[in-house]
């Protein structure tokens, strides 16, 4: 019987805390060659994550929001995509870096949890041989070693007898077990940086609950920084330091989480804000809905992509896209040619 | 199009469902999707039912259209018993209740164009032809939102989730039903396209005096359209009231924690709420007594021994509770 212990894994993948950012983003766009064109899934986004801070990205579907996480973990076919800006993880450039390269920098420094724990699992595979998988090839662990690691990792994330959920197939596990797992195995190689791509959408309330305070729980036991991505104003409302609202690809609105649900200046933020229902309004309450549809990427609309929604644009809005401009809260941006008044000032 | 009233008992159900029962499989096997569920919908209103995914929800939904055939209990429309109907008369029965279904893409048939698709209960029934058929879909269509000339004959991929889902409201009216049956018509689409449908829906509901059963596991959606809400667990009913009331002062434990779960978007409301352990247990092999004992801080002996029947604990409101978290005020009758 090898007597590693799993210690001697943890000292290659610490945290180096030298900067303050652990993420850099810069100018990121990911053009997709579709048949219809060149397809602009994410236009320009900029960036910085902090170590342990906790973003949300929100948006409708279309928004970008998805391609952004996948672009950062270096996910996208090469073949039909085209990536160009900067993203830095730990000063390390991920834009451009090989497929080896990514490969030492997956799991270890960075890692993903996707929407469908299903999809995400092998179905014809033991749980805790998926969990062995990362332990063993990621961190060169022996099987008894990574046995041993994969029960802890189990019971970290909340899965009761874990030895006898080891043996399991994804099958035999409920909704919320299977994405305890798909926590686990990210957390296998102690990444830094965790993408929680809408890793609550599809559970019951009451499960979705139980995973978002998991979350809560690991990022800061572990001391990981978190993107959590979601279309749900509800979980990015109490979750996340700051959030970031994206529309067609590009970033319409970002800044401290509360600063942005009290005093957003982007007319889509308070869209998104009013159209959605609300467990305190009345029954048969009429919610403001936004006219149309999220626009086609493959044909945005010039100018701001919003304008044919909003109630507010104006001829200039069609014609020129607005670029981000500071508020006076620090680190508080939008991209609006008419925004909403600052809370106190007057109405438009 | 609401029914007289019995003098002195306030309005008569338009749909009364008593004990209400589906299992699926026999002996070992048997699951009990849904069991003794009773309610009314009274002609007008809007009922919500809750729950968490296999608490039953869909499956009542579609034992009262018979999709599925309940294995006990009786389900009455308009004093009508349709729980044994069978062909013509159920294919009638049919005709005054309607379903929409959470997919709206795989509910429409893609060879076929929009116009045909909402024509095809009047076609079957042979309501109407010509000119005057065309005309009352066009009529449909535009009610819904949908332009019928300049996208009546598309076909069904060229529609977004929620058009989809317009073609959908627009056949379910197509016979005119007193009933529609929503079944999560809303979890699949983006929120701001949900808004416009949620809309649509109380628009359509007023305009054409429908009642709704509206199937959904989001609370907050269900409160913004629901005059009444029913919350199901495993199977079983546990609370049935008045949206507001059901919310504001919930009597059953397992309420208490759907409603403390649900995530309101705003960041001055309750970061961390009290989190229900666990998860519900398999309907192979149910709880003895109340369903929920297993999971329920408050729970007793006499929760395993005795299940807990539907008491009132206000008027109109009513818990199956062994310990609710109101005072009971009328003790059985």
């Amino acid at each position: 019987m090898s007597a590693t212990p799993e210690r001697t894994t943890s000292a290659t993948t610490a945290p180096v805390a030298s900067e303050p950012v652990l993420l850099s983003v810069r100018d990121l766009t990911t053009t997709f060659a579709t048949n219809a064109g060149p397809l602009r899934a994410v236009d320009g986004v900029s960036f910085d994550l902090g170590r342990e801070e906790v973003l949300g990205v929100v948006g409708e579907s279309g928004s970008g929001k998805t391609v952004l996480s996948r672009t950062i973990m270096g996910l996208l076919a090469r073949s039909r995509v085209t990536v160009s800006g900067s993203v830095r993880l730990d000063g390390v450039e991920i834009v451009g870096a090989s497929e080896n390269a990514m490969r030492q920098l997956w799991s270890t420094r960075v890692a993903m949890v996707f929407q469908d724990p299903m999809t995400s699992l092998n179905p014809v595979m033991r749980v805790g041989h998926q969990i062995d998988e990362v332990l063993r090839v990621r961190l060169g662990l022996s099987r008894t070693a990574a046995r041993a690691r994969s029960l802890e990792l189990l019971s970290l994330v909340g899965i009761p007898s874990p030895a006898e959920r080891y043996r399991a197939y994804p099958g035999q596990l409920s909704g919320g077990m299977r994405q305890r797992v798909v926590i686990a195995i990210a957390l296998a190689g102690a990444p830094a940086l965790l993408l929680a791509d809408e890793p609550t959408t599809g559970l019951d309330v009451t499960i979705q609950a139980q995973i978002l305070n998991l979350l809560d729980d690991l990022t800061a036991r572990l001391h990981m920084s978190v993107v959590l991505v979601t279309h749900d104003l509800g979980v990015v409302a109490t979750r996340t330091s700051r959030i970031m609202v994206m529309y067609a690809g590009r970033v319409v609105e970002s800044g401290p989480t509360a600063d942005v649900f009290a005093d957003h200046r982007m007319p889509y933020t308070r869209a998104l804000l009013e159209c959605s229902p609300r467990v305190s309004n009345a029954p048969h309450t009429r919610l403001a809905a936004i006219p149309g549809r999220p626009p086609n990427l493959a044909a945005l609309p010039a100018g701001c992509s919003f304008a044919p929604r909003c109630a507010y644009a104006t001829e200039r809005c069609h014609r020129e896209v607005p670029a981000l401009v500071e508020t006076t809260t620090p680190g508080h941006q939008y991209a609006c040619w008419n925004p909403l008044p600052a809370r106190g000032g007057p109405r438009p | 199009m609401t029914t007289p009233a019995p003098a002195g008992v306030g309005p008569a159900a338009l749909l009364s469902v008593r004990d209400l029962t589906v299992t699926f499989g026999r002996g070992a096997h048997a699951v009990s999707a849904v069991d003794a569920v009773s309610f009314d919908i009274v002609a007008g209103e809007t009922l919500g039912l809750v729950g968490e995914s296999g608490c039953g929800k869909s499956t009542t939904g579609r034992a009262l259209m018979r999709i599925v055939t309940p294995t006990a209990g009786t389900v009455e429309l308009d004093g009508v018993d349709i729980t044994h109907q069978r062909g013509r008369a159920l294919r009638r029965t049919r005709t005054r209740m309607q379903m929409i279904f959470q997919d709206p893409i795989s509910s429409l048939n893609p060879r076929r164009r929009v116009r045909d698709i909402v024509a095809e209960p009047l076609d079957c029934w042979r309501q109407m032809r010509g000119p005057e058929r065309d005309a009352f879909i066009d009529d449909l269509l535009l009610k819904v939102g949908i332009d019928p000339l300049t996208h009546g004959d598309r076909y069904p991929r060229s529609f977004s989730g929620g058009q989809c889902q317009r073609i959908s409201i627009a056949r379910s009216l197509a016979m005119r039903p007193q009933l529609l049956i929503c079944d999560e018509m809303v979890s699949a689409l983006d929120v701001s396209v949900q808004a416009q449908i949620l809309n649509l829906l109380e628009d359509l509901k007023a305009q054409y005096g429908l009642t709704l059963l509206f199937i959904a596991h989001d609370l907050a959606v269900v409160k913004n359209v629901s005059d009444r809400v029913a919350v199901m667990y495993l199977g079983r009913l546990c609370e049935i009231g008045p949206s507001t009331t059901l919310y504001e002062s919930p009597a059953h434990p397992y309420t208490t924690y759907l409603l403390g779960a649900a995530l309101e978007a705003d960041p001055t409301s309750r970061a961390r709420p009290d989190v229900l352990e666990g998860e519900p247990p398999s309907p192979l092999n149910p709880p003895s007594g109340c369903r929920f004992r297993t999971r329920c801080p408050r729970a007793s002996d006499r929760c395993a021994s005795e299940t807990p029947a539907l008491r009132e604990v206000a008027p109109g409101h009513r818990v199956a509770c062994h310990f609710p978290l109101v005072r009971v005020v009328d003790d059985g009758a």
